[in-house]
């Protein structure tokens, strides 16, 4: 395994490889900083640039991404308090305290070495676990697929923030947006009116672009003239330098935070739909717990930093293992990847490691080397990052959709997806508005063709349908899909009912 | 009987889902395969309308008890709905007109109603950052994506340009 790694980081040190990787860690850093650009928008933003590349030079861009974002959030976090991504909200609470008490270097730096170390272990941890937990897979039969499927899909709806029965409702529309098209067994076309377009089905990625991209940008629109959201910029140009040793010892001289931090990063990682902002929030909070000065947490305290930041970068490595060992994504960043690995052709699933060993290990080496890029990327740019955060949405938004209409386009080079893209656009923001989360439908929608082919594949292997329940996997994971979904039905009898306004959606 | 936003959705999902399930019942059967390609939609549908209906049953019993929820609400902030309405019209006539005008026109003018649906320039010279924006985007963009990266952008049906 450390040959393919090795094999993997040399190959990937090829200038056809890092300057893909490069960039995307720059673009990561860059959007991730950006306030009301997520790391979600970047990914689709950089999408069409990497239609012309190999898989894995537009993999390991988006890896960069990936890692770039989840740490130039603090950029913002520390430097005018506004979190440049939802992942980075727990950042700004230490963070922007302490670079107004006069440390702005300590607390830009404290986030950005715990982005390291965080990210890091989450690497070795996706490394170490994505191989075995593939090798599980591999005995899986249709059933276990199946109610695997059905466990991830529960779990989704389960731990949205909207309410329960919307989450399923969203899963219930991502699931029919699936069955357009002729069916995969048979050939025969169903629900498509008797449109030649519409007999492919509809493409995942223009979907997943409308949805999400149109969404985010119409709820800013709909923002734009309200005062506040301006932060606070430092009086004048402070100096970011510091004693790095010191700040690294600062992190590492805490290793009980530090790790309680990673774990809870890499396990929100793993579990599906629920992404940074949950990890940092809720790392943070057990830090302030476990600490032995919980009152001076959002003072300016350096454990809330390296707790929020470490666990946000190391969710990152917890995300990539679902999606590389079961072609599950666990956000909508790894969504937008496993549609990118479609396009080359490649098949995602527990199948993916041991077929694509090079690809695997070049994402992992990827992985690795974008975090001394993205430390170097933030060491030489902070203050440019931070002009650009001045750039107005009337200029950002109508680029980004640019950039939008080409990913849609390029992908079959026909105007039918960008009308798919169009159609999604105003489907997505008005279930937003409407209160729906988009999580449990992505879900549905990427999921939706594996779930038949393995319920049909296992009807037609046996048709006794009592299999699924009996094989004892297959049985334990819908058991668990049961108890999640009945899990949240308890919560919210126990809390009755939560605000029935419009959730803050996190795309 | 009234309605909430929860209702509206649920109804509008019962309603598809109910139209929808007699054509994915009258899908023919393969002679090979045990389930035809009617069976997975129709649970799709039912799992559909199932949630749709609880969500309308959610909704109007939350009607019937008066809005005590909605007292404690802070203040929305105001919204500009009117802008998103617009944008989407802007965003739309783009995506019309791409296909006649091409990927360059189109993208320029795209940029620049886009912009001043959201801020109106006051001076010349913010006129002339807005024109330069709309023109540098769609110019950098389609060399970049034309000449470079090899992704073959749209032409123009009317403008062959």
């Amino acid at each position: 395994m450390l040959e393919l790694l090795g094999n993997g980081i040399v190959d990937v040190m090829h200038w056809k490889y890092l300057l893909p990787l490069f960039a995307g860690t720059l673009a990561g850093v860059v959007g991730g900083a950006l306030p009301g650009v997520t790391i979600t928008m970047t990914i689709i933003v950089l999408l069409p640039f990497t239609y012309g590349l190999e898989p894995l030079a537009g993999l390991a861009a988006m890896t960069g991404v990936y890692v770039g974002g989840s740490a130039g959030g603090l950029i913002t976090a520390c430097l005018i308090g506004i979190p440049g991504t939802p992942s980075a909200i727990a950042t700004t609470f230490d963070g922007f305290p302490m670079a107004r008490k006069g440390q702005p270097g300590r607390a830009v730096w404290l986030g950005v070495w715990a982005s390291f170390f965080g990210g890091l272990v989450g690497g070795l941890f996706l490394i170490l676990v994505t191989g075995p937990l593939a090798q599980i897979a591999l005995a899986f039969g249709p059933w276990e697929y199946f109610s695997l499927f059905i466990l991830a899909m529960a779990m989704v709806a389960g731990l949205a923030e909207a309410s329960l029965l919307k989450s399923l409702v969203a899963t219930a529309i991502g699931l029919f947006i699936t069955i357009v098209g002729t069916d995969p067994i048979g050939g025969v076309p169903r629900f498509t009116f008797g449109s030649e377009f519409l007999s492919g089905g509809f493409p995942f990625l223009p979907v997943l672009i409308g949805v999400f991209a149109f969404a985010q940008i119409m709820t800013d629109v709909e923002k734009i003239r309200q005062p506040g959201a301006q932060g606070e910029v430092l009086a004048k140009r402070p100096s970011l330098s510091v004693a790095h040793l010191k700040v690294i010892g600062e992190i590492l001289g805490r290793p009980f935070l530090f790790l309680w931090s990673v774990i809870v990063g890499i396990v929100i990682g793993v579990l599906p739909a629920i992404g940074g902002s949950a990890a940092s929030v809720l790392a943070y909070d057990q830090a302030k717990k476990f600490s032995r000065t919980p009152e001076l947490f959002g003072t300016g305290h350096p454990e809330g930093i390296i707790a929020s930041e470490a666990s946000n970068n190391a969710n990152v490595g917890g995300s990539l293992v679902t999606i590389m060992a079961f072609g599950i994504p666990g956000d909508a960043v790894t969504a937008v990847m496993l549609g990118a690995m479609t396009i080359h052709g490649i098949q995602s699933g527990p199948l993916f490691v041991s077929q694509n060993p090079a690809l695997a290990y070049g994402i992992y080496a990827a992985y690795i080397l974008a975090h001394p890029l993205m430390v170097m990327i933030i060491w030489a740019s902070t203050f440019f990052v931070l002009r650009l955060t001045s750039v107005r949405l009337a200029v950002l938004a109508p680029i980004v959709l640019v950039l939008c209409v080409i990913g849609a386009y390029a992908l079959n080079n026909t105007m039918d997806s960008v009308y798919v893209l169009l159609i999604f656009g105003v489907f997505g923001y008005v279930l937003v508005k409407a209160g729906f989360p988009l999580a449990p439908l992505i879900l549905g929608l990427i999921l939706g063709d594996q779930i038949e082919l393995n319920l049909i594949r296992s009807i037609m292997t046996d048709s006794n349908p009592w299999l699924f329940v009996t094989r004892p996997i297959s049985g334990g994971l819908l058991a668990a899909a049961v108890l999640s979904v009945a899990l949240a039905v308890w919560q919210h009898l126990r809390h009755h009912k939560r605000s029935a306004g419009e959730e803050e959606a996190d795309f | 009987m009234r309605l909430g936003r929860d209702g509206i959705a649920g109804l509008i999902g019962l309603a598809v889902s109910l139209l929808l399930l007699p054509q994915a019942l009258s899908l023919p059967k393969l002679p090979i395969v045990p389930v035809g390609p009617g069976f997975y939609p129709i649970i799709v549908l039912v799992f559909m309308a199932l949630t749709s209906t609880l969500l309308l049953v959610q909704d109007i019993r939350a009607q019937r008890q008066p809005a005590a929820a909605a007292a404690d609400a802070a203040p929305a902030l105001p919204r500009a709905y009117g802008l998103v309405a617009a944008a989407f019209a802007v965003i739309t006539a783009y995506i019309m007109l791409l296909p006649l005008l091409g990927f360059r026109i189109a993208t320029a003018l795209f940029v620049a109603a886009f912009q001043l649906v959201l801020e109106r320039p006051a001076t010349v010279r913010q006129w002339a950052v807005l024109l330069a924006i709309a023109i540098g985007t769609s110019a950098v963009t389609y060399s970049l994506f034309n000449d470079y990266l090899f992704v073959l952008l749209p032409r123009g049906l009317w403008t062959n340009w």
